[in-house]
């Protein structure tokens, strides 16, 4: 990661655990956003697969579900389970809660 | 195509009725016949497709089968694929199982446990357990001015609904409650569906089997014929029983059919007449030793129906052996073919034990290597297709026993006629098939002549 300044995404109330928030910020691809036991997962949200948001699946097992072909990619890292044929890895950003806020490193 | 003017209208479509008066008086009720031709001829098939399997209340499954989000099971209505799901509200939700695209399966195995939805293999249509589009191949469609995602998905089935833990389905909007399609015939249904507090469960999974006979065969059989086991089961039973087929104690006194809208029952009250044909004698004990406490629940008459000689056909193609706790589905398939569904029921609350020998049981006398499947199977067979000789399906069929049996003073629900050994249930079934045919409003198909007399609930029933 190239750039490791901190952009600040939405309020951290916005989130709520397990389910997955779509957040647009001008000039780039929509991302999304969820909590996991309290921990922040930021990546793009859309599926790598055939461009489907992510924030209309769910988190299972530290992994968010797409909707449409059922892709599960790790929060932790990215990578893709149960993968449709051409599913890449899913794009996951450095984040963090501070002072009540999202903030990611978006590179 | 390409200069169409509409987009496609994707609703939902529920088949309405017709009349077919020709095909309801191949009924004969004041000869007590029934034309053969009933059961081969094609276009009454069609006719039965339309008319009774696309508005009656039909069985899809047990709630036990799909406990959790996302659990489903396949089957069938009529002829059509069916996807019997858990919806995540709890309610129970089922779906034709073809896409709206090009009508391929989008659910190819029987059964499962907390699907996530169902994608169709052919171009990646992705559907949600609530049968909703959720998705196509996202880079497509999608970029489609005129694709309208929200409008499509998986049809569903008009009405789903449970009654002590079974679950039905109906393609008729207009068709009345479930509870309102049984009758009064829930008194007979809660015999097994609920002579325990804990309710019931399917045990062992579906054992599906093919037999090429028409569908009423079976129904008709279960509906009221243990005439038929004196004859066709006796070698069965004797090597099971080590002695005769025995309709039990008592029996000019207490045995009776029963029927309601061309479902029926037909029993003697003898407590453990079928159970023991299971050749467990710790099942008939386990049935005795529960007899007071299901007398205290369902009154004496219901408590000695459990385990007795008896058989059931909630119209048109659901059939259990309360005795053998088999139960079971006719798929019809052509009018010359079944696909045969069969469960083993349970009490929850029963000792693993005890469900463990009904399993088992069922397994030894109905499964498709039973021995009374096997009796039955060849049977309807042979009547399936003897009946298809040219000159011989212009011979009428007799189902004249027991004319004179209508025991119209007995307090117990519906049409009541004395003794089991009868074709009085049968000839009320189709009856009611042929309301079916003749009829095209629920108005007239529940105030016609198979619905149940009107007698007030008396504790003597009890």
């Amino acid at each position: 990661m190239t750039d490791t300044t901190l952009i600040r995404l939405c309020d951290a109330a916005d989130l709520a655990e397990g389910e997955v928030l779509k957040i647009e910020i001008d000039g780039r691809k929509p991302l999304a956003a969820t909590l996991v036991d309290g921990v922040v997962h930021v990546f793009d949200d859309t599926c790598p697969h055939a461009e489907e948001s992510l924030s209309k699946g769910w988190v299972e097992d530290g992994r968010v579900v797409c909707p449409v072909h059922f892709a599960e990619f790790d929060l932790a890292d990215g990578s893709v389970h149960n993968a449709p044929a051409g599913c890449g890895k899913l794009r996951a950003y450095a984040a963090e809660l501070r002072d009540g806020a999202v903030f990611a490193s978006l590179g | 195509m390409c200069d169409a003017k509409a987009r496609p209208d994707m609703q939902p479509v529920y088949p309405k009725a017709g009349s077919y008066p020709d095909f309801a008086d191949l009924v004969d009720d004041s000869r007590a016949q029934v034309d053969r031709r009933v059961f081969i001829d094609r276009a009454i098939y069609e006719a039965e497709l339309r008319q009774i399997f696309g508005r009656a209340w039909l069985f899809l499954a047990h709630e036990s089968q799909i406990p959790n989000p996302g659990d489903f099971v396949r089957t069938y209505m009529g002829e059509d694929d069916v996807i019997v799901v858990r919806q995540r509200n709890g309610r129970i939700g089922a779906y034709l199982n073809s896409c709206p695209h090009r009508g391929n399966r989008v659910c190819m195995v029987d059964s499962g446990k907390k699907a996530r939805g169902f994608i169709c293999n052919y171009h990646g249509w992705s559907f949600g357990i609530d049968g909703r589009l959720n998705g196509t191949d996202g880079k497509v469609y999608d970029k489609d001015p005129g694709f309208q995602k929200s409008e499509i998905g998986l049809t569903p089935v008009a009405q789903v609904a449970s009654y002590q833990g079974l679950v039905f389905g109906t393609f008729d909007p207009e068709a009345p409650s479930l509870e309102e399609y049984f009758g009064p015939f829930t008194w007979y249904l809660d015999v097994m569906l609920d002579n325990d507090e804990g309710g019931t469960e399917f045990i062992g999974g579906c054992v599906k089997s093919t037999v090429e006979c028409n569908w009423k065969f079976p129904a008709e059989n279960f509906v009221g014929d243990i005439l038929h086991a004196f004859w066709t089961h006796q070698s069965g039973a004797e090597a099971i029983l080590g002695g005769a087929v025995d309709l039990g104690s008592r029996y000019d006194e207490r045995a009776f059919q029963a029927s309601v809208y061309g479902h029926g029952i037909e029993t003697n009250l003898d407590k453990v007449g079928n159970t023991r044909t299971l050749g467990f004698p710790e099942l008939n004990d386990y049935v005795l030793g529960r007899y007071e406490a299901v007398k205290a629940r369902l009154g004496e008459v219901r408590a000695r129906m459990v385990g007795a000689v008896s058989s059931c056909t909630v119209f048109p193609n659901f059939s259990f052996l309360p005795g053998q706790a088999t139960f079971r589905v006719w798929h019809p398939k052509g009018p010359d073919r079944i696909d045969l569904y069969t469960w083993t029921l349970v009490n929850r609350n029963m000792p693993e034990r005890i469900k463990e020998l009904y399993r088992k049981g069922t397994m030894i006398t109905f499964s498709p290597g039973g021995v009374f499947e096997m009796d039955d199977g060849e049977n309807w067979e042979y009547c399936t297709k003897a009946n298809q000789g040219w000159v011989t399906r212009h011979q009428k069929l007799h189902y004249g026993l027991g004319q004179d049996s209508g025991w119209a003073e007995s307090s117990l629900p519906g049409h009541i006629h004395r003794g089991s050994l009868n074709d009085a249930n049968q000839r009320q079934f189709y009856r009611r098939w042929a309301e079916f045919m003749r009829f095209d409003s629920w108005g007239d198909l529940q105030r016609a002549e198979t619905a149940p007399p009107a007698k007030p609930m008396t504790r003597a029933a009890e």
